[in-house]
């Protein structure tokens, strides 16, 4: 029997001998293993990074040209360099754009090869000819705008306008249409009648899988994104040029310039959890057991701490709106409706309560919604209504009701990382469960955005009845704008975390499954360290960029180069 | 003076903001709050506080230069350790949870890859290669002398060895059925029907078709769910046959009368 077991392995060792060094033949080569933070983490960081300057580059340019356009049609020169200054940035950070995106695929390329060929295989039409002829065109345009900035001045402003929403129309085809293979990877198409996913994906045209469930969500989610990313960063890049500037002149532009940055990124944010929740619902349609991993199970504190964020930018926002206000010399006239202050108040309890009667996507809801918003101002003009507030205390209980509604959507059903671990002592009591739930979350983004529209209609108000001095603003704003250009960065980070683990451990959900060691979700804490560390390296390089870049601007004095629209400009 | 007033504004407005914390925790402590959920009131309380002496502080002075410069920086450092922090000091999955479940998940499916066979046979090869290379080493000590020689102990496909019932548990709990269904008290979260005496309503081949078609059929009060499609249609393309067989056999057991199960209605 020994003998035989000898025999045997000896046998076998032959057989190994003979299909080593066949093997050896064709050899392969070695395992990639990314250093310090391994493949997925690596892939995450550069990707993160990329997507972070991507956002900039499609973000800035939608921020250059309507302020461009607001210079032309109020014949305002401060817009027109707010415009050119923020296009100067986006063209330092263009290039970093493109190193990332190429450091990106490198890195998948080398860590994650089988499945990078397998997806590129399936875009190869979109990865090899669309994307890249895109962002070619994007090049060619952006360069050309910027550097026809002057030239195009007077009679051709308009055509330079015209090129930045050139500019902008290719630059959101070329985020749509990259956006494909990233929804195809949450969402892939769903199979035809009586076919499984991998046949029907194989035998799938271009089309059927670009235009999947999450595609458009995602599209309009980064859309709005970019736009409030945009704001941000110019309101960033006015708090430093502020901080820098030596003159009054220059800290009223910069002021100035920091203001209308909130604005539109503000305008923009108000938006995006609506645009957040619809991404969020089509992927729950997609598949149902996607929403209980999201809300209860491993990513629902990734949810809590998204709550906080928003939280935390909704205050920063309203703040920097009271410290504008502050510098408004006569605002202590503005009064608004009582019945506002009233609807304020009962909105989170009355929206909470009819999105419970009528939860999305039923419209009854709105109906009370309207009421809430539109009933105040109308009933306010009946007599014996007609009591109202000063601006001040409107704004102070605003904050208070911002800090309520920032409880409300942070209150979760329980203070657990997956609802399986639940116990008694650390779930909301039977009776407060519904402050877990959806329609309470839903009436509490309402709330502060109601809030914060209310904010700036009394902002405007202020404006109109007194006079604001540009460059006067407490000092304390400028630190607000680089909050909230680092907050909204740091929760797009922790989103996009969100978004990628929500295929669970599959590349392509339910399709390709990531047979490697670390297809598992990592910890919060985990995911936290990294993406603070990618939002500080980008805002170092931004940072530099815009220390770099607008140096230079002042040096050359661009009040010397004439009146950038035309006489009679509307 | 302004330092007087911040400071005044600090006391004042703490004070205020403790009072409303500490009515806020009675409130929460009467009312059944778990005292997790009475901090993080007192902690809104704290919050709102700190909002309302922001509201009233005193104008910041101009930083310039290097001050400005170093200003920014704390500030930076300050905003990542608390954001990093924060994050931390929320409840964290535990990843080992997870790993030991995807494991189970992917083996049999790595294991039917080309990839995976081909890693299979090379890891089978590489051992086999430095058994032989031990053996040899053996042999030539002993100068051919008799040894023993360990059978090589191929694993189980999987750790529930062979029992039907328990594979198909060990399946619910894999595919995670209990986010939307309750079973033994445990789970779901009214997105599913109660699956305790399932087996007693429907036949093993009825239940197969459900999973296969979630369409099929309808649990009694759930119209607006069967409507959204909310269970997923994933499971023919995610199981292996003999896992949908598996979980068949489990539920075709769970046949708990005491509990009230919606009844199943054929759709199609």
């Amino acid at each position: 029997m020994k003998i035989l077991s000898r025999s045997l392995l000896m046998l076998a060792g032959l057989v190994v001998a003979g299909a080593s060094s066949a093997y050896g033949q064709m050899p392969d080569a070695p395992v990639v293993d990314f250093p310090y933070a391994g493949n997925r983490t690596g892939v995450w960081v550069v990707a993160q990074l990329h997507i972070l300057f991507a956002a900039f580059i499609l973000g800035a340019p939608i921020f250059a040209v309507v302020s461009e356009w607001l210079g032309y049609k109020n014949n305002d020169p401060k817009y027109d360099r707010l415009a050119k200054e923020v296009t100067k940035v986006t063209v330092i950070l263009y290039s970093m754009t493109a190193l990332t995106g190429g450091l990106f695929i490198f890195v998948l390329l080398g860590t994650y090869p089988d499945f990078t060929t397998w997806l590129i295989k399936h875009f190869f039409l979109v990865f090899a000819v669309i994307y890249p002829l895109l962002f070619i065109a994007e090049t060619i345009i952006l360069y050309t705008y910027f550097y026809s900035w002057d030239s195009m001045k007077g009679s051709k402003k308009a055509r330079h306008i015209a090129l930045g929403v050139l500019l902008n129309l290719v630059g959101t085809l070329t985020l749509f249409v990259i956006d494909g293979p990233t929804a195809f990877m949450n969402t892939p198409a769903k199979a035809a009648e009586g076919m499984s996913l991998v046949e029907f994906v194989q035998t799938a045209g271009l089309w059927d899988k670009v235009a999947n469930y999450s595609w458009m969500p995602l599209n309009l989610h980064r859309l709005v994104g970019n736009v409030t990313f945009g704001g941000f960063i110019a309101g960033l890049i006015a708090a430093y040029m502020y901080m820098r500037s030596r003159t009054d002149e220059e800290r009223a532009y910069y002021d100035w310039m920091g203001f209308i940055g909130n604005l539109i990124g503000v305008g923009a944010l108000l938006l995006l959890p609506f645009m957040g929740y619809l991404l969020a619902y089509e992927l729950c349609d997609y598949d149902a057991s996607i929403c209980p991993y999201m809300m209860a199970d491993q990513l629902s504190m990734f949810f809590e701490m998204q709550g906080a964020m928003i939280g935390l930018i909704f205050l920063a926002s309203n703040y920097y709106i009271w410290l504008s206000m502050k510098r408004i010399q006569g605002v202590e006239q503005v009064r608004i409706s009582g019945l506002v202050m009233i609807a304020v108040i009962v909105m989170p309890a009355v929206m909470g309560l009819a999105w419970k009667m009528f939860p999305p996507p039923e419209w009854q809801s709105l109906i009370y919604l309207a009421a809430l918003v539109i009933l105040p101002p109308v009933l306010s003009k009946l007599p014996g209504l007609k009591f109202t507030v000063s601006a001040f205390t409107m704004i102070k209980v605003g904050f208070l009701m911002i800090v309520v509604a920032d409880a409300i959507w942070m209150t979760p059903h329980g203070f657990v990382a997956t609802q399986g671990a639940a116990t008694h002592d650390l779930e909301l009591p039977e009776w407060a469960q519904e402050l877990a739930l959806m329609p309470a979350k839903n009436a509490a983004a309402f709330t502060l955005v109601y809030l914060t529209i209310v904010n700036y209609i009394l902002y405007n108000r202020g404006i109109r009845v007194g006079s604001i001095s540009w460059g006067k603003i407490d000092f304390a704003s400028q630190f607000v704008l680089i909050f909230l250009a680092f907050s909204a960065i740091w929760t797009m980070g922790l989103m996009g975390t969100v978004r990628s683990l929500t295929r669970k451990y599959f590349h392509v959900y339910n399709l390709v499954p990531d047979f490697t060691a670390e297809a598992f979700t990592p910890t919060l804490a985990y995911s936290a360290w990294w993406i603070t560390g990618c939002t500080v390296v980008f805002f170092t390089v931004v940072s530099f960029a815009i220390m770099v870049t607008l140096r230079i601007t002042k040096d050359k004095a661009p009040e010397a180069q004439g009146v950038p629209v035309p006489e009679g400009a509307k | 003076m302004a330092q007087q007033g911040l400071v005044g504004s600090i006391m004042k407005k703490g004070i205020i903001g403790i009072i409303i914390g500490v009515i806020l925790v009675v409130v929460a402590k009467l009312t059944g709050f778990p005292f997790v959920f009475q901090v993080m009131f007192f902690s809104y309380a704290m919050l709102g506080a700190l909002v309302f002496i922001l509201l009233d502080a005193p104008t910041m002075n101009r930083l310039e230069g290097p001050k400005a410069a170093i200003g920014l920086v704390v500030f930076y450092i300050v905003l990542s350790v608390i954001f990093t922090a924060g994050a931390s000091g929320l409840p964290q999955y535990d990843p080992e949870v997870e790993k030991g479940k995807i494991d189970k998940l992917l083996k049999a499916r790595k294991a039917r890859t080309q990839k995976g066979k081909a890693d299979e046979l090379i890891a089978r090869a590489k051992a086999l290669d430095e058994r032989a290379i031990a053996i040899d080493k053996k042999l030539n000590s002993l100068g051919g002398g008799n040894i023993e020689v360990v059978e090589e102990v191929v694993p189980a496909a999987s750790g529930a060895g062979g029992d039907i019932v328990a594979l198909g548990k060990e399946q619910w709990e894999l595919q995670e059925c209990y986010n939307c269904h309750k079973l033994g008290g445990e789970g779901g979260k009214k997105r599913g029907p109660v699956m305790d005496n399932i087996g007693s309503l429907m036949t093993p081949e009825q239940l197969k078709e459900k999973i296969l078609d979630p369409k099929s059929w309808m649990a009694e009060g759930f119209d607006k769910q069967y409507k959204k499609g909310k269970m997923p249609d994933k499971y023919k393309d995610l199981m292996f046959d003999e896992e949908i067989d598996a979980l068949v056999a489990y539920l075709a057991t769970l046949k708990n009368t005491s509990v009230e199960t919606p009844k199943p209605i054929k759709m199609n």
